[in-house]
């Protein structure tokens, strides 16, 4: 093997280059340099500084040594990791790329994981917590915007003595709540799509669509009660957590509620989309039914109402969205059924002097 | 906040004009053939190579939490620095990854409690006169924090890099260039601007003349007189040439800033031009906007080799009469500018 090199010698005490011969003793490398007292460097001390990409000049250095250096080629080097084969895991081996590239697959694919990590327990455990600890006054404010936001692209109907039946039974449901923390607002659009959805902080929203599908007050009593649930249980503050990017989330952690306001059209966007969990969806259902017992009332319209819109939707899939967006089974309607069945309390007539036919009408202009 | 000129620093991306003394020198000037004594830095990186590092750093770094992007930055500016050729040498970067983790760390609880204290002053209550004084104690704070950490992080920066072994430093003191970056702001603003010329000429003269290699010191000599005409010229014609009369000062400013830049007995000298300059500016645009991000180590590689491409030192580059005279600097103060990265601003 060749021992006997060229390079160039830096004494780390002045900007001179040196000329120097370098050989690969068997204890270390000598340095003799041209106009300059010869040293030698153990193996063990030396370092290599650059020479980690092609065409790059190849620095060596003596640990402490202040700034000495030799500058060799990458031939050198190969010769020097044969020689002192102890310490070659310290000087840049090309082949070695490989191993880089390999880990940098392995942290591609660790990035990857841990994104997917994020997205399916991160974030929706954070929306949980958040959601179970933001304040009520906050989940309003955010509600209060993202109604607004919905309803302003389509027809609001807030003619106030229309509406009066359904204020009636907005009350008739919620009464039992015992220290409502919420306060619960209903907005009526004018749409003919068939659903009904609860923003956050009591807001509840319900399409001029499904109105048209109640037979009765108290299918419709039925619908609000579940949504009234969503609320309570925060079902859909939560979701809008999830659902939505962590700008929310940061605002929200950086103590800065403006970043609500900006989020409110893009809730607003989601919001008729949402899709209620398995779990969450049979919550409100059972926790409304019982509702509905509570204040008296008659809780078979709910069942009856879901296998209504149940059976409608084959007719026009895209007009009852209410279905996608409320997924029940025969087997949970007969749940409910069942549940309802078995209730104890006096019942008691919902709007008694009122035609339910003309009262659901709260969108017809004039007449 | 000065025009940031992509002066080419080994070690970094883009600087404000002032931290461009750095970019050792290279030659130039058509007809040089005639003195020997002219040396040309040369710029050899590529933007494959460079790319490659980036994305190893981007996916170490997701999958460290975001500890191993000190050490990233560590790995581009060395890269960088040692892609840097002057005289057959390279440039070489001895910064480690655990000083600036360390540096930020000293720094990070300020941000945050700053942070905090911002977000929520209304907590602390006062009146309205409480409150414009809180503002414009915060404006005033800036002013003072800009300059401060713009010299730290050039102290940390030069301190780690070297050329031949000889460790490059800066000497001034921090007070110092607040009080000008503070005088200058305002006298800047009371003048209508018109002294802007005049002030980053006097900020390049404070940082070229504290800049050291070794114990060989760079010298300015310019005090940013003619700089006037140039600045005037593109003043006025700005809405005629949507701005891009700019390019002339910027360029004129760059060529007055190195011409007047010397090191032992040899001067810099730099051919920029405003046309080189504004499709070295257009071209990085159209990078960026048509890679989506990934033009970065393009547009790294484009603007290094653009600073030394136009520069040259003339006269004798007295290697054997360098010696070395290093002086330590702590990363904290890198740790500080990279608050202001973090906030937005460019300082390098």
């Amino acid at each position: 093997m060749r021992l006997d090199w060229d390079g160039w010698y830096l004494d780390g005490e002045t900007a001179a280059r040196r000329r120097a011969r370098l050989t690969l003793g068997p204890g270390g490398l000598e340095i003799a340099p041209a106009d300059a007292a010869t040293c030698a460097w153990p193996y063990a001390e030396i370092e290599q500084r650059q020479g980690h990409y092609a065409g790059e000049q190849v620095r060596l250095e003596r640990r402490g040594g202040a700034g000495a250096a030799v500058l060799v080629d990458h031939e050198f080097v190969a010769a020097l990791r044969r020689v002192a084969p102890a310490d070659a895991a310290r000087f840049h081996d090309p082949a070695v790329r490989s191993r880089r590239i390999a880990l940098t697959v392995l942290a591609a694919v660790a990035s990857l994981g841990m994104a997917a990590a994020g997205y399916v327990w991160v974030i929706p455990g954070f929306a949980a917590v958040a959601a179970d600890h933001v304040p009520v006054r906050w989940e309003e404010r955010l509600g209060a915007s993202v109604t607004q936001d919905y309803a302003s692209s389509r027809r609001e109907c807030a003619d106030p003595i229309r509406r009066q039946p359904l204020e009636e039974l907005l009350a008739a449901v919620t009464a039992p709540i015992e220290g409502a923390a919420y306060r619960f607002r209903l907005t009526v659009v004018d749409d003919k799509t068939v659903n009904a959805f609860a923003a956050p902080g009591g807001y509840i929203i319900v399409l001029r669509g499904l109105l048209d599908e109640t037979d009765t007050p108290e299918q419709l009593a039925g619908v609000l009660a579940h949504e009234v649930q969503h609320v309570l249980h925060r079902h859909t503050t939560r979701l809008l957590f999830e659902q939505t990017s962590t700008g929310l989330l940061m605002s929200l952690m950086a103590g800065d509620p403006g970043g609500t306001v900006a989020f409110a059209p893009q809730a607003a966007r989601v919001l008729g989309l949402l899709r209620y969990s398995r779990t969450h969806e049979e919550e409100a259902d059972v926790d409304g039914l019982r509702l509905l017992q509570t204040g008296g009332i008659d809780p078979r319209g709910m069942a009856e109402f879901f296998e209504k819109v149940q059976k409608r939707v084959g007719t026009e899939p895209s007009l009852f969205q209410y279905v996608s967006t409320h997924p029940k089974t025969a087997q949970r309607i007969e749940r409910l059924r069942e549940l309802a069945a078995g209730g104890t309390r006096a019942r008691r007539v919902l709007l008694p002097l009122v035609d339910w036919r003309r009262a659901r009408e709260v969108c017809t202009v004039g007449r | 906040m000065s025009v940031s000129a992509d002066v080419y620093v080994p070690g970094e991306v883009t600087l404000p004009a002032e931290d461009g003394l750095f970019a050792l020198p290279p030659p130039l000037e058509p007809g040089a053939s005639a003195s020997p004594e002219t040396h040309r830095p040369t710029f050899h990186g590529e933007g494959g190579t460079l790319l490659g590092i980036q994305i190893v750093n981007v996916f170490l770094t997701f999958a460290t939490f975001g500890v191993y992007w000190f050490w990233g930055k560590v790995r581009v500016r060395s890269y960088l620095c040692s892609q840097t050729e002057l005289e057959g040498d390279r440039f070489a970067y001895h910064g480690t990854g655990k000083e600036l983790l360390l540096g930020w760390l000293k720094v990070a609880p300020m941000l945050f409690g700053g942070y905090f204290l911002l977000t929520h002053a209304k907590l602390l209550g006062g009146g309205r006169t409480w409150r414009f004084g809180a503002i414009g104690a915060s404006y005033a704070l800036f002013l003072v924090f800009v300059p401060f950490a713009q010299v730290q992080a050039l102290r940390y920066r030069l301190s780690r890099t070297s050329w031949r072994g000889i460790r490059f430093s800066f000497r001034g003191s921090p007070l110092a260039f607040v009080r000008l970056y503070v005088v200058g702001t305002l006298l800047d603003l009371l003048t209508l601007m018109l002294y802007s010329p005049i002030y980053a000429t006097r900020r390049q003269a404070f940082l070229t003349t504290n800049t050291w290699c070794g114990d060989r010191r760079f010298d300015f000599d310019g005090d940013g007189r003619e700089l006037i005409r140039s600045y005037l010229r593109s003043l006025a014609l700005t809405v005629p040439t949507l701005g891009l009369s700019w390019f002339f000062y910027l360029a004129a400013k760059q060529r007055y800033f190195w011409n007047h830049t010397t090191v032992g007995g040899a001067r810099f000298h730099s051919t920029l031009t405003a046309d080189a300059y504004l499709s070295l500016k257009l071209g990085n645009l159209v990078l960026r906007l048509f890679t989506l991000g990934f033009g970065w180590p393009w547009v790294t590689v484009r603007n290094a080799r653009f600073a030394v491409a136009y520069l040259s030192l003339v006269g004798a580059l007295d290697g054997a009469g360098i010696r070395q005279d290093a002086r330590d600097a702590s990363a904290t103060g890198e740790g500080l500018a990279g608050l202001l990265d973090g906030a937005g601003f460019d300082l390098g």
